[in-house]
C-alpha cells in the first residue's frame, strides 16, 4: 500500500526519508512490484525475488503478489534511479531497457505457469489429490485477468512515456480478447465440473449469451460515460487554451498599458511602448517571426524593430521575397541597420525602408524626410557611413549610393544574385 | 471642389471614430463632412444607403454580417450611387497587415488601403483622392502587389492590358511607393504627370481585382470569398 506520509514529488530520497511504494520502469522483471518493494523497503531485490517465490510455492505468494501489483501505482516519474549504475542514464532508454526485461520476465512467468500446471496434472494423475480440477481453472481466470490488466499497465505507461512503444490497436484487442476467452473457459470449468461435456457446451454458450447481454445492455452507458470524459477533456483543453491567452495578454498587453499610463507625459516613450507592444502582439497572433533571423526577411525585420526600440522613431518596412541567410545578407541586414540608425538620428519621421528580394539580386532603400547630409563634406575620419555602409556593401560585391532630395535622403543598398541561383 | 465630400465612418471602436471625427475636423475643417457612423455590418450598410456618401471609410474587422467584416459592407452596398450619382468609394483602413485581409478588401471593391496608424494630413488627402475616383496604395499595399503578381521576382506584363502581370511602368511605380514616395515625388522620380501616376495606380488596383493569378485567388481563399 502506498504510505500516505511519503507523497513527495522527490524521488531519489533524502537519507532517512523512505521513497514512495511505486513500480518502477526500471530493473523489473514482471510488474515491477519487488523493485518497488525493494527501493521502499531499501532491501535487496534479490531478497525480495526469493520471498516471493518461497511463497508463490508455499501458496498465496501470487495472490499477494497481484493484489500489490494492481493497486501499486506505476511510478510516472521515470527518473528512478538504476542501483547498477547510480549515473542518470537516459531516462526513455532505460525505462524501454526495463520494459525488454520485463517482457523476458513475462515469458519466463508463462513457462513457470505452464510447468505448474502440468505439474499438476501430473500429480493428479499419480494419485495425488491436489484438486487440480479446481486449481487448473482458478490458474486460467487469473492468467486471463493478468492479460487484460497489463494492457491497462501498458496503456498508462505509453502516456507517461509519451507514445514511446505505445502498443498497436490491433495488439491490445488481441491481448483483451485472449484474456477474456481464457476467463471464460477457466469459470465455465469451475461451473461445470464434473459433468458431461455436452452441458460444458450448454453453459460455456450460456456464459456467452449473458456476456453478450451484458455488454448490449452496458454499451450506451459505456458509451455516455465514454462521451462525457471526452468532452470534459476537452472543455479542460479550452479552458487550458482560454487560461494560456489570458497569460499572455496579462503578461504583454496588461503590463505595456499600465507602462503607458504611468508615462503618459512622456510621448516618444509611449509611442515606442506601444509600437514595441503592437509589434510583439503582431507576431504572437499571425506567427509572423518564426524563423527568426534564419532568412534575409527575418533579419531585416528584427533589424528595423531593433532600430525601432533604440531610437522610439517608427520605421515603416516593406519586405518583398525573401532568400535564406548567408554572410552577405548578414552585411546588408548590418549596413540597414547603419542607414536606418542615421535616417532616424538625422532626419525627420517618416522613415520608410524598402527591402525587395529578387533572383537577379537585394535592393534596399532607406529614407528619410530630413534635411539630409552632403557625403563629401563628412569627415574622413567618420566612420558610420563611409565604413559600415559603402565599405561594406562593397567588400560584398554590392554597392551603396546616398541620394539627397529636396525634402530628405535616400540611401540605396545593392547586393548582387546569390552564387548558385537562377538569375 | 465646391460641395464638402460626404463621408460614413464603419469601424467598431467608438474611441477609433472619435479620434478620427476630430482629426479630420481640425486638419480638413473644409472640404470633408462626416454624415455618419456605424459600428457593425448592419448598420453601415443601412447608414450607407440613407446617407448616400462619397466615401466610406471602412475597418476590414467589424462584428455582424456573414463574419467577414469589411467585404460584408462592401458586398451589402453593390451598385449603391452617393447624392452626385456616382459610385460610393471605399477606403479600407486596418490594424491588420495580414495579406489577405487586405486583398480580400481590395478583391471586394475598395478603392484603398491605409493602415489606422495614418497621420491626418495623410488621411485627407487619402479620402479626397479615393473620391475623385483614384486609387489610395500604402507602401505595405504596394510591397502586397510586387509579391502578388511576381514582380519583385521579374515578371513583367508584354502588353499592358495583361491582368495577371505589372507592366514594367506600373512595376517602377508601385516600387516607390513601396519606398515611401508620395504620388508627387513619383511624378518627378519618373518625369510624368501626377494624373499618369494616378492612372497606373487605378490600373494596377483594377488588375488586382479582376486578375486570377493564383496567389490572389488563395489570399482571397484565406478569407473565403470565393
Amino acid at each position: 500500500m502506498p504510505t500516505p506520509y511519503t507523497r513527495t514529488e522527490a524521488p531519489p530520497a533524502a537519507p532517512g526519508a523512505r521513497p514512495r511504494l511505486e513500480r518502477p520502469l526500471a530493473g523489473r522483471w514482471l510488474g515491477g512490484v519487488c523493485v518497488g518493494i525493494a527501493e521502499h523497503l531499501g532491501m535487496p531485490v534479490k531478497g525480495i525475488r526469493w520471498a516471493f517465490v518461497i511463497l508463490v510455492v508455499l501458496g498465496g505468494g501470487l495472490p499477494a503478489y497481484l493484489f500489490l501489483w494492481a493497486v501499486t501505482p506505476e511510478s510516472r516519474t521515470v527518473t528512478a534511479l538504476d542501483p547498477a549504475s547510480g549515473a542518470p542514464a537516459p531516462v526513455v532508454g532505460r525505462a524501454l531497457a526495463g520494459l525488454q526485461r520485463s517482457r523476458q520476465g513475462a515469458l519466463v512467468a508463462t513457462g513457470v505457469l505452464v510447468a505448474a500446471v502440468g505439474a499438476l496434472i501430473a500429480l493428479q494423475a499419480v494419485g495425488l489429490d491436489v484438486r487440480a480440477s479446481l486449481l487448473v481453472p482458478l490458474l486460467l481466470v487469473a492468467a486471463g485477468a493478468v492479460v487484460v490488466w497489463s494492457d491497462l499497465d501498458a496503456a498508462g505507461r505509453a502516456r507517461a512515456l509519451d507514445g514511446a512503444g505505445s502498443g498497436q490497436r490491433g495488439i491490445v484487442w488481441l491481448r483483451i480478447g485472449l484474456g477474456v476467452t481464457l476467463a471464460i473457459i477457466g469459470l465455465t470449468v469451475i461451473a461445470t465440473r464434473g459433468s458431461s461435456p455436452s452441458v460444458v457446451v450448454d453453459s460455456l454458450l450460456a456464459s456467452l449469451a449473458v456476456l453478450l447481454g451484458l455488454i448490449i445492455i452496458a454499451a450506451p452507458w459505456a458509451l455516455r460515460l465514454w462521451t462525457n470524459a471526452r468532452q470534459e477533456q476537452e472543455a479542460a483543453a479550452r479552458a487550458n487554451e482560454r487560461a494560456d491567452i489570458a497569460a499572455h495578454l496579462h503578461d504583454s498587453v496588461l503590463q505595456t498599458l499600465a507602462l503607458i499610463q504611468r508615462r503618459a507625459s512622456d510621448p516618444a516613450a509611449v509611442t515606442t511602448l506601444a509600437r514595441s507592444q503592437e509589434r510583439e502582439l503582431r507576431s504572437w497572433l499571425y506567427g509572423a517571426s518564426v524563423g527568426h533571423d534564419e532568412t534575409l526577411a527575418a533579419a531585416i525585420a528584427s533589424v528595423s524593430h531593433e532600430v525601432e526600440d533604440l531610437t522610439s522613431v517608427p520605421v515603416e518596412l516593406v519586405v518583398t521575397g525573401d532568400r535564406p541567410m548567408e554572410e552577405h545578407g548578414v552585411a546588408l541586414a548590418r549596413a540597414l541597420r547603419e542607414a536606418l540608425l542615421n535616417a532616424t538620428r538625422h532626419g525627420q519621421p517618416p522613415v520608410t525602408a524598402y527591402v525587395e528580394i529578387g533572383p537577379g539580386g537585394v535592393e534596399a532603400f532607406v529614407r528619410d524626410r530630413g534635411t539630409g547630409f552632403d557625403l563629401d563634406a563628412v569627415p574622413e575620419d567618420r566612420l558610420g557611413v563611409r565604413q559600415s555602409i559603402l565599405g561594406r556593401m562593397e567588400r560584398h560585391g554590392g554597392s551603396a549610393r546616398v541620394r539627397r532630395r529636396e525634402d530628405g535622403t535616400e540611401v540605396e543598398l545593392t547586393l548582387p544574385a546569390l552564387e548558385g541561383a537562377h538569375a | 471642389m465646391s460641395q464638402p465630400i460626404r463621408v460614413v465612418l464603419v469601424d467598431d471602436h467608438r474611441m477609433f471614430r472619435s479620434g478620427v471625427r476630430s482629426e479630420l475636423a481640425e486638419e480638413a475643417a473644409d472640404g470633408i463632412e462626416i454624415v455618419g457612423e456605424a459600428p457593425d455590418v448592419e448598420t453601415a450598410v443601412s447608414v450607407i444607403k440613407a446617407e448616400q456618401p462619397d466615401v466610406v471609410l471602412l475597418d476590414v474587422h467589424l462584428p455582424g454580417g456573414l463574419g467577414h467584416g469589411g467585404v460584408d459592407v462592401l458586398r451589402g452596398c453593390v451598385a449603391q450611387e452617393s447624392q452626385r450619382g456616382e459610385p460610393i468609394r471605399f477606403l479600407a483602413l486596418s490594424v491588420s497587415d495580414a495579406a489577405e485581409d487586405v486583398i480580400a478588401v481590395i478583391r471586394a471593391g475598395a478603392r484603398g488601403y491605409v493602415t489606422k496608424t495614418i497621420n491626418s494630413t495623410d488621411l485627407a488627402t487619402a479620402i479626397r483622392r479615393v473620391a475623385e475616383g483614384d486609387a489610395v496604395f500604402s507602401p505595405r499595399l504596394a510591397g502586397f502587389v510586387l509579391d502578388a503578381f511576381g514582380a519583385a521576382a521579374g515578371e513583367i506584363a508584354e502588353v499592358d492590358e495583361e491582368l495577371d502581370r505589372l507592366s514594367a511602368r506600373e512595376r517602377e511605380v508601385m516600387r516607390l511607393i513601396a519606398r515611401g514616395y508620395q504620388y508627387k515625388e513619383v511624378a518627378k522620380e519618373l518625369f510624368i504627370s501626377i494624373k499618369t501616376v494616378e492612372t497606373h495606380v487605378s490600373s494596377v488596383l483594377r488588375k488586382l481585382q479582376l486578375s486570377s493569378r493564383h496567389e490572389l485567388t488563395t489570399w482571397a481563399m484565406g478569407r473565403k470569398l470565393i
